[in-house]
């Protein structure tokens, strides 16, 4: 998305206003934002202290920290394929695999809506599981190696200290 | 692998007359269930997904999964397959549904003979009949042929760029590269065959898996273009033929029943196109949080109760209307031999006519095999492969009568 100001930059700040009932949506490059004087936290904080006076203020102030929150999110770009998360709201399509990384706060309801879950359960690339199990041990050994000192029994740190070295040299 | 532009045209050729082994029928519950489909959603983490891939990444990428593919020495036919032993869904040996080779090419012929197994890297017979189609530079026409016989997405026979297929012979096994995914893996059953075909596209993975670095999560599984695949990147499809659930009605019903319980209804040819000849593709929606075998199991699950809805209404309808059944049957039938024009849609439904008719003892002289392939091959795109040129609409009407008139007075 280009931004609105420049036409030039890509837009990585998203406003979106609610002025008497009516959605306006805003969407700069960081430069242009910066000379409008607009700053996300700024902006929050004006819209959340100067309520309208249409509309209860309990009901407001749940919209409008929603809204605050979308545009947080709007505004997530990943750092390996430029790709913001409003880009991926209108298309549907990730950009690459450390998305589900950068997006992983606005992926996660969205996977739970999808897939009734968050978790994968299933193969692993036996590469992968080999590593987690690596992970693993090496955690255990590594409070085996703490308990083992605390005891003061040395002979048996030593010898955990030196499947520590042979799993790590292994990775 | 690599066909040089002579043997992959041969390759196209062959579609003129012969079809994959899934059309055979002769898997379990052939008569219901005409195929069943797995496939995997797979990335590597050196590239971005083909959305943010550039030209040069996508030629890249192109390159490389097709020498990696090469090397992972995939075998249509392998061990497990042959273990199903000599039942109606084996796939040792050519059979009644073998298909003819494609002509003198290079590559390992399927054919007679002890069966390809899985060699070793650089082995002759690595390919085990695996060819391999860029499809840029394939021509419009047999990219929609591999379309039509489900072999390749419609998005990536109409799509840009480098992009390609790696196909089995018997079209058992197709990959396609640089789809929304840089790997689509599928294997293709006749019958129903879940849990077979996934043993098999699973021994796929993981030689796929040894030559690349698949984009994984332990949290979100295989990191897939769209948030819809990720987790196990399975799709598990049945397609299932319901023409007496058509007829009296109950379909809407199933529908429902399976819509309840998350799995999708679709038509002949997948996502977004409609329902055809009675056809109906029933498939899982969701791959992330559940475990292939869940997903397998579910699948396992449905399927024989709607199987055995069918079945049950085929008998009543014998049992109550024999006469006007076999009068509907005889009807389609002799409609497909005697016309000189028709469309598509009404093939369709004519040859869901047969098709039952043939499974119910009806029309005796039939093979399945027969009627299955009509459906594919009087598809738009082998029509005007069979003709050797471009057909409007019209055209193709008179050509597909014809096509059909030929094939079904051949069978005395």
């Amino acid at each position: 998305m280009v931004c609105e100001n420049c036409n030039k930059s890509v837009a990585t700040v998203h406003l979106t206003e609610i002025i008497n009932k009516k959605k306006k949506e805003l969407h700069l490059c960081e430069e242009c934002a910066r000379e409008k004087g607009v700053t996300l936290k700024a902006h929050f904080f004006a819209k959340e202290t100067q309520p309208s006076a249409d509309a209860p203020a309990i009901e407001k102030a749940a919209g409008k920290s929603k809204i605050a929150a979308e545009d947080v999110l709007s505004g997530l770009s990943c750092s390996v394929c430029g790709l913001t998360f409003a880009e991926f709201r209108a298309s549907g399509r990730l950009g690459c695999a450390n998305d589900y990384n950068a997006f992983k706060k606005g992926l996660s309801p969205l996977l739970e809506k999808i897939h009734g879950h968050t978790e994968h359960r299933g193969k692993v690339p036996h590469q992968v599981g080999e590593r987690l199990e690596r992970q693993k041990k090496l955690m255990s050994l590594r409070q085996s190696l703490n308990r083992a000192i605390q005891r003061e029994e040395y002979e048996k740190a030593a010898e955990i200290r030196d499947q520590i070295y042979e799993l790590e040299e292994r990775a | 692998m690599d066909l040089a532009g002579k043997s992959q045209g041969e390759f196209f050729e062959s579609f003129r007359s012969s079809l994959g082994e899934w059309l055979t029928g002769r898997g379990p519950d052939a008569d219901i269930v005409m195929s069943t489909r797995v496939r995997l959603a797979r990335n590597i983490v050196e590239y971005p997904f083909l959305t943010k891939a550039t030209p040069r990444q996508r030629t890249e990428l192109e390159r490389l999964l097709r020498e990696r593919i090469h090397k992972a020495a995939i075998a249509e036919v392998d061990d497990g397959g042959a273990k199903e032993g000599d039942g109606p869904s084996s796939l040792s040996g050519p059979g009644p549904g073998h298909i003819p080779s494609p002509g003198p090419t290079a590559s390992p012929s399927p054919g007679p003979g002890p069966m390809p197994k899985i060699a070793g890297d650089g082995a002759r017979t690595a390919n085990g009949g695996i060819v391999y189609a860029n499809l840029q530079e394939t021509s419009p026409i047999d990219r929609l042929c591999l379309v039509e016989r489900h072999l390749i997405s419609r998005d990536l026979a109409s799509g840009e760029g480098d992009r390609g297929v790696a196909l089995g012979r018997r079209e058992i096994v197709s990959i396609m590269v640089n789809e929304e995914d840089h790997l689509r893996i599928q294997v293709l059953r006749s019958g129903f065959q879940a849990d077979e075909a996934h043993k098999q596209i699973d021994r796929i993975d993981d030689r796929l898996e040894g030559k690349l670095n698949y984009a994984f999560s332990p949290q979100f599984g295989y990191l897939t273009a769209c948030p819809t695949n990720c987790g196990t990147g399975l799709r598990v499809s049945v397609m299932l033929h319901l023409p007496a659930l058509v007829m009296t009605k109950q379909i809407e019903k199933v529908f429902q029943a399976v819509s309840k319980i998350n799995l999708a209804v679709r038509g002949f040819y997948g996502e977004g196109t409609q329902a055809s000849g009675d056809f109906y593709q029933i498939s899982n929606q969701m791959t992330l949080g559940r475990s292939e075998m869940d997903i397998i199991d579910q699948v396992r699950e449905v399927v024989p109760q709607i199987i055995k809805y069918e079945r049950s209404i085929r008998e009543t309808l014998l049992a109550e209307n024999r006469k006007t059944i076999e009068d509907r049957v005889w009807r389609a039938f002799g409609m497909l031999r005697s016309a000189r024009t028709i469309t598509s849609d009404e093939t369709m439904d004519l040859l869901s006519a047969v098709r039952m008719g043939v499974n119910l003892g009806i029309l005796e002289d039939i093979a399945i095999r027969t009627v299955n392939e009509l459906f594919i091959l009087t598809q738009p795109a082998h029509l005007q492969k069979i003709e050797g040129r471009r057909l409007d609409t019209p055209e193709r009407d008179v050509t597909r009568a014809t096509f059909i008139r030929q094939r079904l007075e051949n069978l005395n």
